[in-house]
């Protein structure tokens, strides 16, 4: 059962949707057993739990997208009989997916009634009623009506599609990690706007990895954990970050902390010469083997652009690079030859340009390796498995062997793959870009902890966050990008999260 | 997301019933074999002509050129593009080859090679074209195709060559105690491809490149070359299906290959290619292409008035792609 007992009288509202003995199994395995939850109207319900803990499998059968195994779903005390999406966004239950379903080349307008377009008859649309309708919804939003949903921001996407889940008619909107690559003002942005449709009645189903947003903005919270519930609160304000963590992990965690190793002035290093690429202006910059440099800035910045020029995904106006065995070479034009001069790049965007979904895990692994391995044409198939394994089991992938396609896992352990397929590569400069957006706080130390141990095998590693709290614990240097220049460098104890934070 | 929890916990109840969708699934997995062998026997039941040697050999001989275009037509797939242009490729290059061994006198041999030539290079031109011009490969091969058509009709002149070489011809007309010849070449390119597809690195990126470009190339793929080799590859497989076409029937008419794009377009697809990519294997081209040959063959075997093998052929093709959106629907 819910933590319902523990029910402060001023919190005590009906309870809008209520989920009992909900099971769900693919194939053999089980994502979800047995789990009883209740969400109070006119809340917002925080709902945690490790990547793979059945969070999303959980908010796919309460909004109708997947059927349940087992269980029920009860609707303002109505048991709810099998249903799909349609059926629950009638009855006013709505997801709000990470990637936002918004179509670019419409305007806001246009989005926001998209599919509930007011008709005339004969299946016109009635333009002028869309118009009106459309500006009193965004009305304080400031999102413009006319603007073409591709030109706005992060923010204004997800509002809109929260609104659209609103105007539909939504009593229950389910927001699947909405905090996902925004900025901290965008979030405080994001919570305003929820505060403000809280308060005209709307009941949210949040999904975060963060513990201090969850503590900031819900009412009540519900943990996973292995697919079963873990525990909760209906008073969220007597718990700590500490209390959520616990639960999700079921022990108390362990931050992870790197011991940041002394460089000596002469320690070999890799330095970077006159990297130029559109705004991108870098005159120099030395980073030492085993070191490990944090990069941050605002979006636009330039640590993006800096590792993918590197990289050769981006093409560079100039620049050398001179490796700690003193061999100098102009920068790669393309992947390929980037990672055969061990430079190697993990996209933030894993799912776009992470991985290749439906090919399995050892596949990917040794994607990026292959052509090294390869004898002549042909693939060197044992060596690529032996690769493939020892990073399938070294990186403690969470799955129930490697020849599982990957889209069949959660977020956390397709990063690992991720992460696999760029070390097997074997690089000596390693750059990595938000590698622990959107996985969770566990898997997020092992990443961590990866980068960590690799570093202390002499390789150079840069990482690109806005992440204070990883930048602070993670990295033994930080460099502050602005309009494509290195702003400001902080290193050792001077990397703290005010000065972070200050900097923006 | 696709957030599926790897629990530990064994699964009790559910044993029997996956055990019973597990089956499920092999069947629908292997559909176009036992809709294969489902059709054998009923066609061999309306007619006992279907089971004999002869008949199995006319099978194969009208598999090997159908199976040539489709092996080249699946690579292109499997890449997330089209080549639409290589039926018409099929027929256009066979003419060249034929015409510089009867109007230029050349060797059958070499006369054949210019043929499998030039239609590799159109392959390849179709694939500079896409790749470096960044131009639309539906609508670039529908235009190839359409070019090549009416290049064939200009270059025939509107009329049947058929003074082929007594060499030219030999691949499709030989028999060696009593099985014809021809078949060897599908089966090599058969096996060449699952060599080709299992185990080069280019194999392995044509998968990849299918799957998801943009992540394929940060992994250090080289997209463009990738492309660039299938669809050289494909036209290089339609040079050959050209060359067997016009041995076979000792004639290149003026609209040589046409008739082949559906079917060719049909058999990978209903043998598992995804036509998003990334997805299928040489094997299943083989069952789509076994397949629509049956069918084919087996309902003009049974006599079938003329008037309805059209028909009746749309409707098998048309229940296996069902059976098999049923298969993707619930078994991925």
């Amino acid at each position: 059962m819910t933590a319902a007992q523990s029910l402060k009288p001023e919190t005590e509202s009906r309870i809008v949707l209520r989920v009992e003995g909900l099971g769900k199994t693919y194939g053999g395995v089980v994502a979800l057993s047995d789990v009883d939850l209740s969400i109070r109207a006119g809340t917002i319900h925080g709902l945690l739990g490790e990547n793979g803990a059945g969070k999303s499998t959980l908010v796919g059968i309460m909004s109708g997208q997947r059927q349940p195994s087992s269980g029920t779903i009860y609707l303002d005390e109505k048991p709810l009989p099998p249903v799909d999406v349609r059926a629950m966004e009638e009855a006013g239950v709505f997801l709000v997916t990470q990637e936002p379903m918004i179509i670019d080349h419409l305007s806001a307008a246009e989005n926001l009634m998209l599919g509930i377009w007011p008709k005339r008859r004969f299946g016109f649309v009635n333009w002028r009623k869309l118009a009106i309708d459309a500006a009193r919804m965004l009305d304080g939003t400031g999102i413009d009506p006319s603007a073409l949903a591709g030109s706005l921001d992060a923010v204004a996407r997800r509002k809109l599609n929260i609104l659209r889940a609103m105007f539909s008619g939504g009593k229950v909107i389910i927001l699947d990690e909405p905090t996902a690559a925004l900025t901290v003002d965008d979030r405080a942005q994001l919570f305003d706007f929820m505060r403000r449709l809280k308060a005209q009645g709307v009941t949210f189903i949040f999904i975060s990895h963060f513990n201090d947003e969850i503590l900031e903005i819900c009412d009540a919270v519900s943990v996973l954990r292995d697919g079963r519930y873990a525990g909760g609160s209906e008073d969220v304000g007597a718990m700590t970050s500490e209390d959520l963590s616990e639960l999700v992990l079921g022990r108390g965690l362990v931050l992870f902390e790197r011991q940041r190793p002394t460089f000596s002035a002469d320690a070999p290093a890799i330095h970077l010469t006159d990297i130029r690429s559109g705004a991108l202006n870098l005159p120099s910059l030395a980073i030492r083997a085993g070191e490990v440099v944090g990069v941050t800035g605002l979006p636009g910045g330039g640590g993006k652009e800096l590792a993918r020029t590197l990289f050769g995904l981006q093409p560079a106006a100039s620049g050398r690079i001179r490796f700690a065995d003193g061999a100098e070479r102009a920068l790669p034009a393309h992947p390929a030859e980037a990672f055969a001069a061990g430079i190697a790049y993990l996209s933030d965007d894993r799912r776009r340009d992470g991985s290749i979904a439906q090919m399995s895990i050892a596949e990917n692994i040794s994607l990026s390796a292959e052509v090294a391995l390869a004898r002549g044409a042909f693939m060197n198939a044992e060596q690529e498995r032996a690769l493939s394994q020892r990073y399938f089991s070294s990186l403690g992938i969470k799955a129930p062997n490697s020849s599982v396609a990957v889209d069949t896992l959660s977020g956390g352990n397709q990063q690992k793959v991720c992460l696999g397929r760029v070390l097997a590569t074997r690089p000596k400069l390693l750059m990595l870009d938000e590698p622990t957006r959107g996985i969770d706080v566990g898997v997020k130390q092992d990443v961590l902890r990866i980068v960590d141990e690799l570093s202390r095998t002499g390789v150079s590693v840069i990482i690109i966050s806005t992440d204070t709290d990883e930048l602070v614990r993670a990295v033994d240097r930080v460099l502050v990008f602005q309009n494509g220049r290195v702003r400001e460098e902080l290193a050792g104890e001077a990397i703290s999260r005010s000065r972070l934070r200050n900097l923006g | 997301m696709s957030d599926i929890a790897m629990t530990h916990s064994a699964p009790k109840p559910q044993t029997a019933k996956s055990r019973r969708s597990s089956a499920a699934g092999w069947i629908l997995h292997n559909v176009v074999w036992i809709w294969l062998i489902a059709l054998v026997v009923i066609f061999g039941l309306f007619n006992q002509y279907f089971f004999t040697l002869f008949n199995l050999q006319n099978i194969m001989v009208q598999a090997t050129v159908l199976g040539m275009i489709a092996l080249a037509m699946a690579l292109p797939l499997l890449v997330a593009e089209i080549d639409l242009s290589i039926p018409a490729n099929v027929g256009f290059s066979s003419a060249i080859g034929a015409m510089a061994n009867t109007d230029l006198g050349l060797p059958f041999f070499l006369a054949a090679l210019i043929g499998i030539a030039v239609a590799t290079l159109i392959g390849f031109f179709n694939a500079v074209c896409i790749t470096k011009l960044k131009m639309v490969s539906l609508i670039q091969t529908l235009s190839m195709m359409i070019i090549l058509q009416g290049a064939l009709l200009a270059l025939t002149q509107g009329r049947t060559i058929t003074s082929l070489s007594p060499g030219y011809v030999w691949i499709g007309q030989e028999t060696i105690g009593g099985w014809p010849v021809m078949p060897v070449v599908f089966v090599l390119a058969i096996l060449g491809m699952y060599v080709l597809l299992r185990h080069t690195v280019l194999g392995r990126s044509i998968f990849a490149v299918g799957g998801n470009q943009v992540a394929s190339n940060s992994a250090g793929i080289r997209v463009d070359r990738v492309k660039i080799l299938s669809y050289t590859i494909a036209g290089f497989l339609a040079g050959v299906a050209g060359y067997l076409l016009a041995s076979w029937q000792m004639a290149i008419t003026s609209n040589q290959g046409a008739s082949y794009l559906l079917y060719a377009i049909a058999a990978p697809i209903i043998g598992g290619v995804s036509v998003f990519g990334g997805r299928g294997s040489v094997i299943g081209v083989l069952g789509g292409v076994l397949l629509l040959t049956v069918i084919q063959v087996g309902l003009a075997i049974i006599s079938v008035p003329s008037f309805y093998v059209g028909m009746i052929g749309g409707i098998m093709i048309f229940i296996a792609v069902a059976i098999d959106a049923v298969r993707v629907r619930y078994f991925g």
